[in-house]
């Protein structure tokens, strides 16, 4: 049976220490100057009534991918299980799926000179049945992967407990990357 | 120095650059001057001159090839990867604009080349070592009685062409200012007004023994309506954008308002390419003089506004994201 495969990002327990854009780096062997995934942190509010802000960036692996709609070799695809993944080979850096990604996701990789993005560590790990190196590296759980068909995975009891948003729901990509947002507002 | 999450360079890159920009301005020329010449070939064709093809067919069928053909290489040059070009030939995606234009242009470049070699027949036979090209001639003479059906076939093909570069950019849901449906018409518009003014230009320059003065004022004529399309449209295509609420608005507030992008829109885009070239087609047509001195400044006017506006629309697509 296919996968529905999810991230889930919750904000409450990110401490923006970035180990998990350094373990994505380290896994991928993504060149200096680039990034698959980061996590913005900005302070909000004004004191003393001051929070901060985590935002994940990185690509959200859409149901709905507009990079492979408008990808004119078809290196830009989607699988079966609904990743989406680009073959190098045919990839002749036209940037258009650069363009088309609302989430900003996607960057030229200055060594192979090809269009790059996070790929859920597929190759190296995921189709081992290992969780992306983001996830497995996380220091506070924040970061939970899984199959929601599984009833039982963390990722599925998650999704009936919390309210999830999606990023940029209104534009219909259904992103499998989703988060649970920070629980206590700043007060302005 | 970089946040601690690392450089966000990236995600400021223009990825396609003026290199795109003149693509679309070179590709808009050459399906403009077809469009023209056609137009021309249909309508104003029943003077007899020393040639039989008008100097605005002769231009317009010089121009196209040579436009579409740098267009090309440009094209391919500015792929991260141009020697890896022939996956587009090799696959077809009927969901991407970009897949589609490949088809378009592969259909559209052929006839455009042999179009130009039936017009240019004589000078072709002069030279011998262009002489194979004299038998091939002969054998697509020998379809005249093709030749209505292939050149509706052309200016559709050529209208394709001039659209699809709107096209190109308006399927993109990401970026808000090129995300409209006015974009593809405001194109065209366009292309056929850098026809018009290419064709004169250089029917004006290079030949000069065929020009027809009723056919340039027909060309003047056609401009003044498609200046007079393009205006209202451009405003059409903002406010359709100022009212799209959101993000939608304040960047697209943002693309006419601010720093030097503002500045080629209003001053490149409306003053040099819309408002003078509309003023010099006015007195040229009221004085019923075509002096040269105005049809050159027109015809100038008229194509740099065009590539100001390609280049206007890629760059603030790309800095104005939201």
């Amino acid at each position: 049976m296919a996968k529905a495969y999810r991230l889930i990002f919750d904000e409450n327990l990110c401490i923006g220490c970035q180990a998990c854009n350094v373990a994505c780096r380290l896994e991928n062997d993504v060149p200096e100057g680039v990034y698959r995934l980061q996590v913005h942190v900005t302070t909000q509010g004004v004191f003393p009534h001051l929070g901060m802000h985590f935002e994940r960036r990185s690509c959200v692996m859409c149901d709905e991918p507009p990079c492979v709609s408008v990808c004119p070799t078809g290196a830009s695809f989607q699988s079966k299980d609904g990743l989406v993944h680009i073959h190098e080979s045919q990839c002749i850096t036209c940037k258009y799926c650069i363009l088309a990604c609302p989430y900003h996701a996607r960057f030229i990789n200055p060594v192979k000179n090809v269009v790059e993005k996070c790929t859920f560590c597929f190759d190296s790990r995921l189709s081992k049945a290992l969780d992306p190196a983001c996830v497995s590296v996380c220091t506070t759980e924040a970061l939970r992967f899984g199959d929601v068909s599984q009833e039982n995975s963390t990722v599925a009891m998650l999704s009936r407990k919390e309210t999830l948003l999606f990023p940029k729901a209104h534009l219909g990509t259904k992103p499998k990357v989703c988060f649970i947002p920070a629980r206590k507002g700043v007060k302005v | 120095m970089s946040p601690m999450w690392g450089s966000t360079a990236q995600y400021e890159v223009m990825h396609w650059s003026w290199a795109i920009a003149v693509y679309l301005f070179l590709a808009g020329i050459s399906a403009g001057s077809i469009i023209v010449s056609l137009l021309v070939k249909w309508n104003r064709h029943e003077r007899s001159n020393s040639s039989i093809w008008d100097a605005m067919i002769k231009s317009g069928t010089l121009v196209a090839p040579v436009s579409i053909l740098a267009g090309l290489f440009l094209l391919v040059a500015d792929l991260g990867r141009p020697l890896s070009f022939y996956w587009l030939l090799i696959r077809f995606n009927p969901l991407s604009v970009m897949s589609l234009g490949v088809l378009f242009l592969l259909i559209y470049t052929p006839i455009v080349l042999v179009f130009t070699l039936l017009v240019f027949e004589r000078t072709i036979v002069k030279y011998t070592w262009l002489s194979p090209l004299g038998s091939f001639i002969e054998w697509v003479k020998s379809l005249h009685s093709y030749a209505k059906t292939i050149e509706y076939f052309l200016m559709a093909a050529a209208l394709c062409v001039g659209t699809y570069t709107g096209f190109l950019l308006s399927a993109l849901y990401a970026i808000p200012l090129w995300n409209s449906p006015v974009l593809p018409i405001v194109f065209l518009t366009s292309s056929i007004s850098s026809g018009i003014a290419v064709n004169i230009l250089i029917g004006l320059v290079f030949f000069k023994s065929t020009i027809n003065t009723e056919s340039i004022k027909y060309l003047l004529v056609l401009d003044l309506r498609v200046i007079m399309t393009e205006l209202p449209l451009l405003g059409i295509f903002f406010v359709g954008l100022l009212y799209g609420g959101g993000e939608v608005s304040s960047m697209a507030k943002a693309a006419l308002s601010h720093g030097g992008l503002a500045l080629v829109f209003w001053l490149g885009v409306i003053g040099i390419g819309l408002l003078l070239p509309l003023a010099t087609v006015i007195l040229a047509l009221r004085s019923h003089v075509y002096r040269v001195g105005y049809i050159l400044t027109n015809a100038t006017a008229v194509l740099l506004g065009v590539l100001l506006l390609r280049y206007y629309i890629i760059y603030a697509g790309q800095i104005y994201l939201g």
